[in-house]
């Protein structure tokens, strides 16, 4: 009796449906661990970075100098990848126009457009965590609405209805609404995590962009004047 | 600038999340063996439980039993345990010629064998050791036989025990039985003694009762001669006495039955009367406004079936709450089944009746 109510063995004796949820929920539960570990990585490494990245610019080392060590535009990621779309745009604005507004807007737009493709490669499959939360309690509960529909049609069809004949059936159904739950919670909690990660990192970023526009404006400032000389 | 480092594939992660799963899938699969022996052992020992139970009283049983056996035998029979002991000492004796035998023959042995021990010591370390290790292992042999030797003789000594107390059982079984067949032999004797008894008494009775009876016969057929004589003038006179005291019988007996039958009808109609009052007193809600010292007469009409046909007031309390609530009360008790199982002249009584109630009666 114990050994026929064990997990594996429910499992193994559960209806097609119930078994293709529960293979459904397991698929998804392995998705999500791995977006949340993969996810995980990135966010970390990105935050070393940034940190890194601030205590670099932040040094007073020379812009110019800042701007060659940094590597190509594709490596470049966060506050770095924001800092080289705006000093290259400054550069190439610089001999074109005497206007420091024109050459403001264009750095801004720059970051901007970097800002925008740093917050979607750091939310990138975020997206399907928050879909695994909230759509992995109703797959399990379909499961077992299935499998206790089953239990009680075969119910139907017994002589005696004791409770030692439905139990076992509803056991294996619950179990689907477990492995849902299972699945949903780490999604749950991992994406509010996340998300907050990467929320802060890009309010990180917004910042570094604005305090990096505002040394542009300053230097632009100086040449204003110099020019007016 | 190890720029190598900075995308992270999802090889790794999916590696990590099936090893999670497979983890937690093999704690779930641990856990269940280790937390199921525990209900399937748990009845494992309530069956053991009793099995168990029923074998330690076993074991007292035959325990006890055989030291009642032994006790209860020593002093009755001295001669097969004292042949025993002979037999036991004598084998004890040879035993342990043959042990002290042994021991000579190990202690020449060992002796020996140290001898050659130190002559190869001498020789090599290395054969010295093995030596050694090869004695020690005789010397656990010669341990190993002796201690199954004394096993044997442990063995042998138990047996004679057992022998003996089967042996003595047996001579209790045996008397035992000589004693049931005196018992019975008695018992027989004193059968036929009492049916001998029996038999002389029986006779003895007889006798007398033909005697009785051969007097008694001549006395009746003297009687009955001077009886037929005064039959035939009786007769006459006594059926003319027997007329007329039947008919004042009858008329007697006639009597005395309408009498029960009108005490059973009242007592009847009396519990009818009580059960109605107590079946309307249940469904009556006193009104809080009734003193004790109201009442009120109610007029009841009954069908035969028992249902109400209608109720009212006969004498009314003065407070026409408490009126209403005892018409009330009445409706809701009704009907009375049992005015049905009443005999017909009660029903014909209760067709209409009064009930008087009084709060005081129900409080």
């Amino acid at each position: 009796m114990n050994d026929s109510l064990s997990i594996p063995h429910l499992i193994l004796n559960a209806s097609l449906v119930v078994q293709l949820v529960m293979l459904l929920l397991i698929v998804g539960s392995v998705a999500s661990w791995a977006v949340i570990f993969q996810r995980g990585f990135v966010l970390r490494r990105a935050r070393k970075a940034h940190r890194a990245f601030e205590d670099r610019f932040w040094s007073g080392v020379d812009l110019n100098e800042l701007y060659r060590v940094t590597p190509a535009e594709q490596d470049v990621e966060g506050a770095e990848h924001l800092f080289r779309a705006g000093f290259r745009e400054f550069n190439r604005l610089l001999p074109k126009t005497r206007s420091s507004q024109a050459i403001l807007d264009g750095v801004q737009r720059a970051m901007r457009v970097a800002w925008s493709r740093e917050e979607e490669r750091l939310n990138q499959h975020l997206t399907f965590l928050a879909t695994v939360a909230s759509a992995s309690p109703y797959i399990g509960l379909f499961g077992t609405v299935w499998g206790i529909m089953g239990s009680f049609m075969g119910l139907s069809m017994a002589q005696q209805a004791t409770l030692s004949t439905v139990a076992p059936w509803i056991a294996e159904a619950l179990i689907a609404t477990a492995m849902g739950l299972f699945a949903a919670i780490p999604a749950v909690i991992f994406y509010n995590r996340l998300s907050a990660l990467s929320s802060r990192l890009l309010g990180q970023y917004e910042d570094f962009a604005e305090e990096f526009h505002s040394i542009l404006h300053r230097n632009l400032q100086g040449r204003d004047e110099r020019d007016a000389a | 600038m190890a720029r190598a480092k900075k995308r992270v594939g999802y090889g790794l992660p999916v590696i990590l999340a099936v090893g999670l799963h497979v983890g937690v899938l093999a704690i779930t699969l641990l856990r269940w063996p280790a937390s199921d022996p525990e209900p399937t052992s748990s009845a494992i020992v309530k069956a053991t439980l009793v099995r168990s139970e029923t074998a330690t009283d076993k074991a007292q049983r035959a325990q006890q039993a055989g030291a009642s056996a032994a006790e209860a035998s020593k002093p009755q029979e001295a001669e097969p345990t004292q042949q025993q002991a002979e037999q036991a000492a004598a084998r004890a004796e040879a035993e342990k010629q043959r042990q002290a035998a042994e021991a000579a023959r190990q202690e020449k042995a060992a002796a020996e064998k140290q001898h050659a021990a130190e002559l190869q010591a001498l020789n090599q370390a290395r054969e010295q050791a093995q030596e050694a290790a090869r004695r020690r292992a005789e010397e656990a042999r010669q341990a190993a036989r002796q201690k199954a030797e004394a096993e044997k003789q442990r063995q042998a000594e138990e047996a004679a025990r057992k022998k003996a107390e089967a042996e003595k059982q047996r001579q209790a079984e045996e008397a035992a039985r000589q004693r049931a067949e005196a018992e019975k032999q008695r018992q027989a004797e004193e059968a036929a003694r009492k049916k001998a008894e029996a038999e002389k008494q029986r006779q003895a009775e007889e006798a007398a009762r033909q005697k009785a009876e051969a007097e008694k016969k001549q006395r009746q057929a003297e009687e009955a001669a001077r009886k037929k004589a005064e039959a035939q003038a009786k007769r006459a006179a006594e059926a003319a006495r027997q007329a007329s005291e039947q008919a004042l019988a009858q008329s007697i007996a006639g009597e005395e039955q309408a009498i029960a039958n009108a005490r059973q009808a009242r007592e009847a109609a009396n519990g009818f009367k009580n059960l109605v009052k107590q079946a309307v007193e249940q469904a009556w809600i006193i009104p809080s406004s009734a003193g004790d010292q109201q009442r009120a007469v109610v007029r009841i009409t009954l069908l035969p079936t028992g249902e109400l046909v209608d109720a009212s007031i006969r004498e009314s309390s003065g407070n026409a709450a408490f009126d209403r609530s005892v018409l009330q009360a009445v409706e809701r008790a009704a009907p009375f089944r049992e005015m049905q199982s009443l005999p017909t002249a009660a029903q014909r009584q209760f067709r209409e009746f009064n009930l008087d109630f009084n709060p005081e009666d129900v409080r």
